[in-house]
């Protein structure tokens, strides 16, 4: 179990990205997790559950989820249910890998209107 | 749903629990819920193509998960010993908080199954000292502060949940929550050369808050390890 400095994630690996975004809103279960990355990427990404779960074993274990005590209104709640949340240090990696990602569209747009010039 | 489905959501369940023990202990039975669930989902949508998916994703992972454990395992075992295990004897640089100084103090850590067993004791105001033995499971995982019988202890606010970490093989992190917010937390983190701990600890105590930059010097022989 390392825990490394946040820049070392980088860049993060797509199934990372995907569950750690599903995240941002706040804590989710695996269900929600696996359905709202098919919705996000048109079915173009689906974690199976296997792979969902090795992923949230090692994002837990990097330190960037953990596994929430906090839980929806009883009405929304299914209590057989594990919530993940992400923690300081993952919405760190998070910003860090948006911040390169858009470094990266922006250089290769900069390369199409230099290219488009000459 | 037709019985066919009921079984494979079984068998997808049954073989989720084959999975390793360390795998488990961080997922616990999310696994094997959530394939029991999603296999009428996904019989539904995808059908036979997607059963074969769903089960080639369980089959592919269950070695994998596999092969990680026992690299761990390996990686363990080539480290020579545990490097916080043993006692640890206070030295002159520590920064006691004026309301928490004693004028000697010892740690000693213990190997569990699932962590540590660390306990503190020393001399305060001419009198020996120990202080309630704590459990460190570095596994990131969030349980409620309770004593080593599972019962509440006296002054820990009801709901207290402890997590421990282990960032790298050199530092233990620990970290006590109510309600999200943090009472107290705990960085342990010995020398390359395996010789001095370094004790970060801050927090609300008893008598306030508290902060604590302690060091330790490992003592050689440990004076309770096995003969």
């Amino acid at each position: 179990m390392v825990r490394r400095r946040p820049e070392q994630f980088l860049p993060l690996k797509t199934n990372w990205f995907h569950i750690m975004l599903s995240l941002v809103g706040g804590g989710q279960h695996g269900y929600r997790i696996m359905q709202e990355v098919r919705e996000r990427t048109d079915g173009k990404v689906r974690l199976w559950p296997a792979t969902l779960y090795g992923s949230l074993k090692r994002l837990i274990q990097s330190g960037l989820i953990v596994e929430s005590d906090e839980r929806p209104a009883a009405e929304f709640d299914d209590e057989r249910r594990r919530y993940y949340e992400l923690t300081a240090l993952g919405r760190q990696v998070l910003d860090l890998e948006s911040e390169r990602l858009k470094d990266l569209v922006r250089m290769l747009h900069a390369r199409r209107r230099q290219e488009s010039r000459s | 749903m037709s019985p066919w489905i009921q079984r494979a959501g079984a068998v997808y369940a049954r073989l989720a629990r084959a999975f390793p023990g360390d795998f488990r202990a961080v997922c616990g039975d999310g696994l094997e819920q959530l394939g029991e669930d999603v296999v009428p989902l996904v019989w539904r949508e995808d059908g036979t193509v997607g059963l074969v998916r769903l089960f080639a994703d369980l089959a592919c992972r269950l070695p994998t998960e596999y092969i990680s454990t026992w690299l761990h395992v390996i990686e363990e075992a080539a480290m020579n010993a545990d490097l916080f295990e043993g006692t640890w004897k206070s030295n002159q640089q520590a920064q006691w908080d004026p309301k928490y100084t004693p004028e000697q103090a010892c740690l000693r850590f213990e190997v569990t199954d699932d962590g540590y067993l660390l306990v503190a004791y020393g001399i305060k105001d001419g009198q020996a000292v120990a202080e309630r033995p704590t459990k460190i499971a570095a596994d990131g995982r969030r349980r409620p502060l309770v004593d080593l019988n599972g019962r509440p202890i006296p002054g820990v606010p009801p709901g207290a949940m402890a997590t421990g970490s282990r960032p790298d093989r050199w530092t233990l992190e620990g970290r006590v929550e109510v309600d999200g917010k943090t009472l107290g937390a705990g960085t342990y983190r010995v020398s390359e050369d395996g010789k001095t701990l370094t004790v970060t600890s801050e927090g609300v105590g008893q008598k306030g808050p508290f902060k604590v930059v302690a060091t330790f010097d490992r003592v050689v022989p440990d004076p309770y390890a096995a003969r």
